[in-house]
């Protein structure tokens, strides 16, 4: 997952931010402090079947 | 000839949240558990080193605005969090060493606290963890 600062007091908005194994992630979300870069991925759509 | 610190723009970070401007004290006190071995036969009591349960406690002022202290601290309370404290924002140093407690416990948090008149405050207190300090 990337994440992107979003709040002066992790350091410049909008440069990534690299988080290390003890960081709360989910609390810096929820606070608004970083948001996530990654995009939800779309699944293949799929065309019905003729032979049904 | 003695000098002091002086805590005039000390550096506070909680889950790489810098909170150094909402912060009013910071008290970071290193514990080491006594664990008594006065046996029979002793005359005086005597301890020996246990687990180590360090602390820090912060005062904070109570902000619900973005990015302030109720962003920072709302869904960190009973989780283990990495905390540290450095006596001055510049670069850690052997004169300005950086404490860190990393996977602290934080119990409670203190939601609205204050008085008619007065700047709301809240005080904080982060409990366990590995204790580390940096000089470079």
């Amino acid at each position: 997952m990337a994440y992107k600062i979003a709040s002066e007091r992790l350091g410049k908005i909008g440069d990534e931010f690299e988080p290390t194994d003890d960081v709360n992630i989910e609390a810096l979300i929820e606070g608004g402090f970083i948001q996530s870069t990654s995009k939800v991925q779309k699944t293949a759509k799929t065309e019905a079947s003729e032979q049904e | 000839m003695a000098t002091s610190t002086y805590l005039q723009s000390p550096s506070v970070v909680i889950n790489s949240v810098d909170v150094s401007d909402q912060t009013t004290s910071a008290t970071f006190t290193r514990v080491i558990e006594q664990l008594e071995k006065t046996a029979f036969g002793s005359t005086n009591r005597s301890y020996t080193s246990g687990l180590e349960n360090s602390t820090l406690t912060v005062t904070l002022y109570q902000s619900f605005a973005a990015s302030e202290t109720y962003a920072t601290l709302a869904a960190l309370v009973g989780t283990n969090v990495t905390v540290s404290v450095a006596p001055a924002s510049g670069a850690q140093s052997a004169t300005n060493p950086k404490f860190t407690l990393t996977g602290a416990y934080l119990e409670s948090l203190p939601l609205v606290a204050g008085s008619y008149g007065q700047l709301s405050t809240i005080d904080i207190t982060f409990t366990g963890g590995a204790y580390t300090v940096a000089i470079v």
